[in-house]
């Protein structure tokens, strides 16, 4: 049976980070919005159902089922933030499959519920610079961005003031400055390494990470608790995401309907009045089809999630997927390279230690190929930031040292060595041949065509590692550091959960799908804002620029409905 | 050796004193490298405890007890039998490890059985409390001393499990250690004495 629901002013595809600001945004400026979340419902404080739990109340005590991860979470379960307190927010690999080459695995990490993954993410909140706008220009990999860091400036500023971003300010043209709430602390042994390495290495850093936990009371939200387990959920709104902020803001518009348990199978197009028209929605319980109808569209599923339902939004106008004129839809799947890196020993700091968990790191900013003067020639293009943290060990050190006993226990009373790791975050070249299409026999149990993902790591990519690795034990030695040893644990693509480019905007209908103001060429009152619209990745982490594209990509589509142009 | 960039954390670089995770996994490669088979439905989502049947015979728990008692014992904080050390090892044998793993670690049971026998003739529960102990030093030397193998020694498991489960107790976090489970702010430099203990989590 198909239901038809009054038609709204505009449909957003999506409760995640960006869903959730397309929706602030668009009832903001008085459209009655329809939000279309393919997850469950989940209630912000109530939903959080592990959040206050202690260790010794997790069923394993936090450790969780490994035979039980392997058979269904053999993918979400790789992901720094799955635990047991945790798996509620991310997906069922076994019920929710994707094809993967065997020689080419790509790990997606998914949480299908209101709010997505912004419930799960890792919050760090960096700016883009005309060194990454202009990147793709320079060195002839992908498309040119049709925008500059001067047009996303004041909508990063715009969404910044409501996100709440601690950080501290930098002045670096590459890394530009936001508003930011008082930074976290370093701690003694971090601030120890940043001695040595801005000692060492002119021109390098190492700063606090800009991140979405709120230092201080934001907009009647946190602050931040220092507990460090962000991903249970926080009912005291101390780290943004749809839930705590962006969703509420909307309600608070009366303008604002949510559909959970709704997945979109595909984009309505009318071929009479060249317009997307609503969305084609399969009940994720009962799996009956509805649709819904809007003036506008938002995708704002997901970077592989988007590409889906774009190609499977077939009409005899669009034969290979909706607004994919250009062939490009799909195409250009690109993650950040992670997973390597350096670490070791901080000598001495014996008699010092740190109150609370601090739910960040600290960051060491790009220092390759920033076009300066007499800069060293790497062998790759583009460049890399690098995530770091220092800790004392604790009491599971034991488990790797003999000796059993009162000696033992009185040992683990104290706690061990400061230790301190670096991790790479490298910056991956846009891409034809890394691709996702749908599978052409192939369905879920919803019969939506399955996503086949094909996707590698280049030549570059591989470059950028190594240099990380070489760098970051360079840095560490320099600082004074002992036990200095490289790491690589050579993650494939999708691990970094930055995945981004298959949908990307451009100048040029002909090579791109999305205009400068992430409207689809082909199709313009269809937008696309999520990391699919990515012409390039840039090395830092995506999401900050993900909301600011989306609350500029609103302004441009409400302005042009008002003078019709929609 | 647990460290900081070790995937628990719930931001990828935020630096942790342990890393419960990263060590159960260590312990699921211990307990015999591929875990295939599946074991259990899974618990409810959340926070349901649940009633399990056990993977260990009464004796062979018994035995658990012990040896975990050996590895922390009573000083003046309880040890790990004094809070169920034992009972955690049953329960993730039975719920989180598929059947060869388990004969695994029952076999790794029984070898301290038969070391007993040989230094003092009788099962390791029979033997007298220091002779138990030279039985379990013997192991645990052995056991460090070979450099690392494929399949990581059971005393090495029983070891790690010991730990997660008494430092994830009631008793082990908030008595032997230090918990703070709503910290509300982070100072990144204090005075050691201030702290005074390892921190729980």
């Amino acid at each position: 049976m198909i239901v038809k629901d009054e038609p709204y002013d505009a449909i957003v595809v999506g409760s995640g980070i960006t869903g959730g600001w397309a929706a602030k945004e668009l009832t903001e400026k008085g459209l009655r919005t329809l939000v279309v979340e393919r997850g469950r419902h989940v209630e912000h404080g109530a939903g959080y159902v592990t959040e206050s739990l202690q260790p010794w109340q997790l069923p394993h005590r936090g450790q969780g089922e490994p035979a039980l991860y392997e058979r269904d979470y053999p993918i979400q379960s790789k992901n720094y933030a799955f635990s047991e307190a945790t798996r509620h927010f991310f997906v069922n690999d076994r019920e929710h499959p994707y094809v993967t080459p065997d020689a080419k695995p790509f790990r997606w990490i998914r949480g299908y519920q209101l709010g997505g993954r912004s419930l799960i993410w890792g919050r760090a909140s960096w700016r883009w610079s005309d060194l990454d706008f202009e990147a793709n220009l320079r060195d002839g990999y992908g498309v040119d961005w049709p925008i500059r860091y001067a047009d996303l400036a004041p909508w990063y500023a715009h969404v910044e003031r409501f996100v709440g971003v601690s950080g501290e300010r930098l002045g670096l043209p590459h890394l530009p400055d936001g508003e930011f709430l008082p930074p976290w602390e370093m701690n003694c042994a971090e601030r120890a390494v940043q001695r040595g390495i801005e000692r060492a290495f002119r021109g390098r850093h190492m700063t606090i990470t800009r991140v979405a936990n709120l230092t201080r009371p934001h907009l009647g939200r946190g602050p931040c608790q220092a507990r460090n387990q962000c991903a249970r959920g926080c009912s005291f709104s101390g780290y943004f995401s749809s839930l705590s902020a962006t969703l509420p803001a909307a309600r608070l518009t009366g303008r604002l309907t949510v559909v959970t348990d709704a997945i979109v199978h595909s984009v309505i197009y009318d071929e009479q009045r060249d317009r997307a028209v609503g969305v084609c929605v399969i009940d994720a319980k009962t799996k009956a089809t509805r649709e819904y109808f809007g003036r506008i569209i938002f995708l704002c599923a997901s970077t592989l999630a988007t590409a889906q339902i774009l190609l499977n939004s077939q009409s005899a106008r669009f034969p290979t997927g909706l607004a994919n004129s250009s062939g490009e839809v799909g195409h250009n799947v690109m993650d950040h390279i992670s997973k390597a890196g350096a670490r070791g020993t901080v000598p001495g700091l014996e008699d010092k230690y740190v109150y609370g968990r601090r739910p960040t790191g600290t960051y060491i900013p790009r220092f390759r190929n920033l076009g300066r003067p007499g800069e060293a020639k790497v062998g790759f293009l583009r460049g890399y930031g690098i995530q770091a943290g220092a800790s004392r060990e604790g009491w599971a050190r034991g488990a790797d040292e003999p000796g059993l006993g009162v000696a033992l226990k009185e040992r683990l009373r104290e706690p061990g060595p400061w230790q301190i790791s670096l991790q790479g975050y490298g910056e991956c070249l846009p891409r034809h041949e890394n691709y996702v299409d749908l599978d052409p026999t192939r369905t879920d149990q919803w019969g939506i065509p399955l996503l086949r993902v094909n996707c590698a790591w280049g030549e570059n990519e591989r470059a950028v590692r190594e240099d990380v690795k070489t760098q970051a034990a360079e840095m560490l030695e320099a600082a004074g550091c002992t036990s200095v040893e490289t790491w690589d644990d050579d993650g494939p693509p999708g691990f970094s959960v930055h995945e981004m480019g298959t949908a990307r905007m451009g100048k040029d209908p002909k090579t791109s799908v999305l205009n400068s103001h992430n409207q689809a060429h082909d199709v313009p009152n269809l937008f696309v804002t999520d990391g699919a619209c990515m012409a390039s990745t840039s090395c830092v982490n995506p999401s900050l620029t993900y909301m600011a594209l989306t609350v500029r990509a609103v302004d441009h589509a409400v302005s042009e409905l008002q003078r019709r142009n929609l | 050796m647990p460290r900081p960039d070790s995937p628990t954390a719930d931001s990828p670089n935020a630096p942790r004193t342990i890393d419960r995770r990263e060590a159960l996994r260590r312990a699921a490669l211990m307990l015999g490298g591929v875990i295939s088979a599946p074991v259990i439905a899974g618990v409810l989502a959340g926070c349901q405890g649940r009633r399990h049947s056990g993977a260990l015979s009464s004796e062979q728990l018994e035995l658990v007890a012990t040896i975990a008692d050996h590895i922390l014992p009573e000083t003046d904080t309880p040890g790990a039998r004094a809070v169920g050390v034992h009972q955690f090892v049953d329960a993730m044998l039975a719920e989180g490890y598929a059947g060869p793993d388990r004969a695994r670690f029952i076999a790794g049971l029984a070898d301290v059985d038969a070391r007993a026998r040989a230094a003092c003739g009788r099962p390791f529960l029979e033997c007298a409390r220091e002779q138990q102990r030279t039985v379990l030093d013997h192991l645990d030397r052995e056991t460090f001393a070979r450099p690392a193998r494929s399949a990581p020694p059971f005393f090495r498991t029983f070891k790690e499990l010991t730990l997660v489960g008494y430092y994830t107790s009631e008793v082990g976090a908030t008595r032997e250690l230090r918990h703070a489970p709503v910290p509300g702010r982070y100072d990144g430099c204090v005075p050691l004495a201030q702290i005074g203990r390892t921190w729980a989590v």
